[in-house]
């Protein structure tokens, strides 16, 4: 093993939307491309994401989401993680998420914002590149 | 260092989760916390979980948290799944059937990989397992990857151990027979809500009744984890066998079964690299050439071998 394993990921799905055909297929993405990936399940609270992203002490959360209500929701996600001094955990999200919402994401946070149809091969670098020298 | 586990034991919860990372490390802080840890060690005992996959070893161990907390009791689970053989990933599941409980501040799960370990319990397992003890949480639950050796790997850090079986696996039977004899305290038949569970639950029963009279009888035991049913029952039972892990006298014993696996499993892994790279050295050649040829036994071969791995031994880390 190198000195430090894999880097650790945890893909969240918040609100109320039930699908997470989108968040599974990162997950295996992201798993296949050698991370070690935690996935929380659908409908979770931002309190279970940033307490499991703290326990689990991931190198990175990604929070997917579909239903639209993604600003207040990842902004309370945010708020939590900072109260838990855990902004060393590089954020990013996907999902349907419009172009204008885009910067207020950024701004809150969000290093990357995948839309639908980014290709795989981009996410998988942008992480990478995210993700390069820490720990 | 002393600060760290000073931290963890006042419950820094984060520094808990630190520490875990840590333990996978082998960054010279990663081996001085391991080392550190080991005399607070076996407070509390260990209940082992195993059984292959999608037996429901999550679920119920989701089933049992309900219940430990309903008793008051704090409670930390390590769950182990298997790193992919294709790349260094690994999806981490077993965390999903125990999301309730992921705001309690009286439950902490922790997900571990085995990074290609044969044993499908990576040493950080017991290391992870300790920090919890640490940490004030009582007992410690493990959840093995159920398929390989890590049955019986179990059976080196668990003090409670519990086999679980679900119908739909043809050879489970294969499993009882196998070892599982040796190291189950109980035996637990779940999915009961299925037809094919009572199928199961006989031959099972079958199974150990041909090895009653034995000095250690097994208990079988039928339950639906999804629903809940029998798991207070289950649970019962468990604490029982907690309670008599923990007389003085055993409780000795299970350091010493811990450290040991870990000083066995530490010895074989040096043991392994140092033969890996006596196999890659050029003087192997004139071995094998003089084996071959018939000038030497494979007993001498093997001596001279040993030798040349043991003079040139790593540096040691400290
Ligand atoms: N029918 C039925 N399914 C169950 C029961 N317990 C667990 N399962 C299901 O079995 C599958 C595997 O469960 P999981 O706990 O992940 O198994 P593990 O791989 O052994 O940890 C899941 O789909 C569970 O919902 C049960 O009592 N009855
Ligand atoms: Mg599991």
């Amino acid at each position: 093993m190198s000195k430090a394993g894999p880097k650790r990921i945890l893909i969240g799905k918040v609100g109320l939307d039930g699908h997470d055909r989108g968040a599974k297929f990162i997950a295996r993405a992201l798993r296949n491309a050698g991370y070690e990936v935690i996935y929380t399940g659908i409908r979770r609270t931002p309190e279970q994401i940033v307490r499991t992203a703290v326990d689990e002490d991931v190198d990175a959360l990604g929070l997917s989401l579909l239903s639209g209500a993604h600003n207040e929701l990842f902004a309370r996600v945010v708020e939590l993680l900072q109260q838990e001094n855990a902004e060393n955990i590089v954020l990013f999200c996907g999902g349907t998420i419009p172009d204008k919402d885009i910067p207020h994401l950024q701004s809150l946070g969000f290093r990357r914002v995948f839309t639908p149809g980014t290709p795989l091969a981009e996410i998988l670098g942008a992480l990478e590149a995210e993700l390069a020298g820490k720990r | 260092m002393d600060t760290l586990v000073d931290r963890i034991r006042q419950g820094d919860r984060r520094c808990l989760a630190r520490a875990m990372s840590l333990m996978d490390s082998a960054e010279p802080q990663g081996r001085r916390l391991r080392d550190s840890i080991r005399r607070h060690s076996a407070q509390v005992p260990w209940w082992g979980f195993t059984g292959p996959p999608g037996a429901g070893k999550s679920t119920l161990i989701d089933a049992l948290l309900i219940r430990l907390r309903a008793r008051g009791r704090r409670v930390g689970v390590v769950a182990v799944d298997p790193t992919s053989p294709l790349s260094d990933g690994a999806f981490l599941g077993d965390r999903v059937r125990m999301m309730r409980h992921a705001v309690d501040p009286d439950v902490f799960i922790r997900s571990l990989a085995t990074h290609h370990s044969p044993g499908g319990l990576s040493d950080a397992t017991l290391h992870c397992a300790r920090l919890l003890e640490l940490a004030r949480f009582d007992p410690v639950l493990i959840e093995t990857v159920g398929v390989g050796q890590s049955e019986v790997d179990v059976a080196d850090v668990a003090d409670v151990c519990v086999v679980v079986l679900g119908p739909g696996y043809g050879d489970d039977i294969q499993l009882i027979k196998a070892g599982l004899l040796e190291i189950a305290d109980l035996l637990v038949v779940n999915k009961c809500d299925l037809p094919d569970a009572n199928r199961l639950l006989t031959a099972v029963r079958q199974e150990f009744a041909a090895a009653a009279g034995t000095d250690r009888p097994v208990e079988v035991v039928g339950i639906e984890a999804k629903s809940g049913k029998g798991v207070d029952e289950l649970l019962d039972r468990l604490l029982e066998l907690d309670r008599s892990v923990r007389d003085t006298g055993r409780r000795n014993q299970l350091q010493y079964r811990r450290v040991l696996g870990e000083i066995k499993r530490a010895a074989m892994l040096t043991y392994q690299r140092a033969l890996h790279r006596g196999l890659e050295d050029g003087a192997v050649r004139e071995l094998v050439d003089k084996l071959a040829r018939g000038d030497l036994s494979l007993e001498s071969a093997v001596a001279q071998l040993s030798a040349t791995v043991a003079g040139a031994r790593e540096d040691a880390p400290d």
